[in-house]
């Protein structure tokens, strides 16, 4: 159990997906301009990045492992990832066209977000069981969330201030999501993994 | 009018702005279907891909317009899929008649904007990852995990269905119409 929370803390939070290894950047700054907007699409990308490494762990296991077809991997995970998305947008289209009105918007970014497919081939690194890779990617889009949540908060406060005029906008944003990373890294301390 | 996808959004619960702009994620929307009372709208893409207003200042194409992806570049697969998310609303009173090519600011309540997300995605993947660890602690097979995952996966997105439903009878999922977009305002500036 506490090798189970560790990993999954270390997932979240020491290794984080944006200010770790710097995946995902592009709704990392794209999307955060207000905490509510930022929250809906981290919840979007936490569904399709615990989903898609469901399907990414049994192809990976049972097709490209037990036929000797691992260089096909990007792009099996490529085709997967995007069948994952699509998958989901079809399935809430069925479940509630009003709830695919409001949050559909942020499917058709999540396609081509690369930390989705950098989480599933972090997890064929692993060698785990289906449960911990599940776990694991599950920890990863928290992680996720929770710095695109914590950044838009960030920018909703620097909207509020008097920034000189050189730094407004994406500069400003870039220095503190540098200063973010750096209180990030002091996450360091306290996981093995 | 019967080649657009039609949503149950009822027109009748769509112009309420009883909550203050701040409360709202605003987004523009283009009208792209006038019959009768019915307005047809299009949300105008605001990813940073610039598949809006000014989208002709930038590199990025826009597939919907008739043109070929190879015609326009950048991404049209994207774009292509705009239609999907047509809505009707009835045309507003306090606007005037909207017309084709109109634009207009839309909103959603913000905190509607986090239960639609918790009911279509928090939910479902919650009773998933439940399930799984059930299945896990029953069976420790891998192939049993998959299934109870699976069927997890299933019964939280059928609870969704559910949850929908109920938030759509509060008109929580309704968009306001708040008012018409000025010739300069863009996906980036609302």
């Amino acid at each position: 159990m506490k090798d189970f929370a560790l990993m999954m803390i270390g997932a979240a939070l020491v290794n984080n997906v944006i200010l770790a290894r710097f995946l995902g950047l592009c709704s990392f700054m794209g999307v955060t301009t207000r905490v509510d907007t930022a929250a809906g699409m981290g919840f979007a990308t936490t569904f399709v990045i615990t989903v898609s490494s469901m399907a990414d762990w049994a192809v990976q296991h049972y097709l490209l492992d037990a036929y000797g077809l691992g260089f096909l991997r990007t792009v099996t995970f490529i085709l997967v990832i995007a069948s994952a998305v699509q998958f989901t947008e079809m399935t809430i289209k069925k479940v509630s066209p009003n709830l695919f009105q409001m949050l559909g918007i942020y499917l058709p970014l999540i396609t081509t977000n690369c930390a989705v497919l950098g989480v599933a081939l972090l997890l064929v690194e692993g060698k785990m069981g289906f449960l911990d890779s599940t776990m694991f990617a599950f920890a990863s889009s928290v992680g996720y969330s929770l710095v695109m949540v914590i950044f838009a908060g960030l920018r909703e406060r620097l909207a509020l201030v008097n920034v000189p005029r050189l730094f407004a906008g994406p500069p400003i944003a870039f220095i503190v999501a540098g200063m973010l990373a750096m209180a990030f890294m002091g996450f360091s301390g306290i996981a093995t993994s | 009018m019967n080649h657009y996808p039609i949503f149950p959004i009822k027109p009748e619960t769509t112009p309420v702005t009883s909550v203050t702009h701040s409360d709202l994620v605003q987004g523009i929307a283009k009208v792209v279907g006038v019959d009768g009372n019915t307005v047809w709208l299009e949300p105008e893409q605001t990813s940073s891909c610039g598949h809006c207003a000014s989208s002709s200042s930038c590199s990025s194409g826009h597939q919907s317009d008739g043109s070929t992806e190879a015609e326009k570049g950048g991404m049209g697969t994207i774009t292509s899929r705009l239609h999907t998310r047509r809505f009707q609303i009835t045309q507003p009173k306090a606007l005037g008649t909207l017309l084709l090519g109109d634009r207009i600011i839309v909103g959603i309540e913000s905190g509607s904007l986090l239960k639609a997300a918790m009911t279509a995605y928090g939910l479902p993947l919650l009773t998933a990852l439940i399930a799984g660890s059930i299945a896990q602690e029953q069976f420790a097979q891998d192939a049993m995990t998959m299934l109870g995952t699976a069927l997890g996966l299933t019964t939280g997105m059928v609870i969704a269905h559910f949850s929908a439903k109920r938030l759509k009878s509060q008109g929580a999922l309704a968009p306001h119409v708040l008012r018409r977009a000025s010739a300069h305002e863009t996906c980036g500036t609302v």
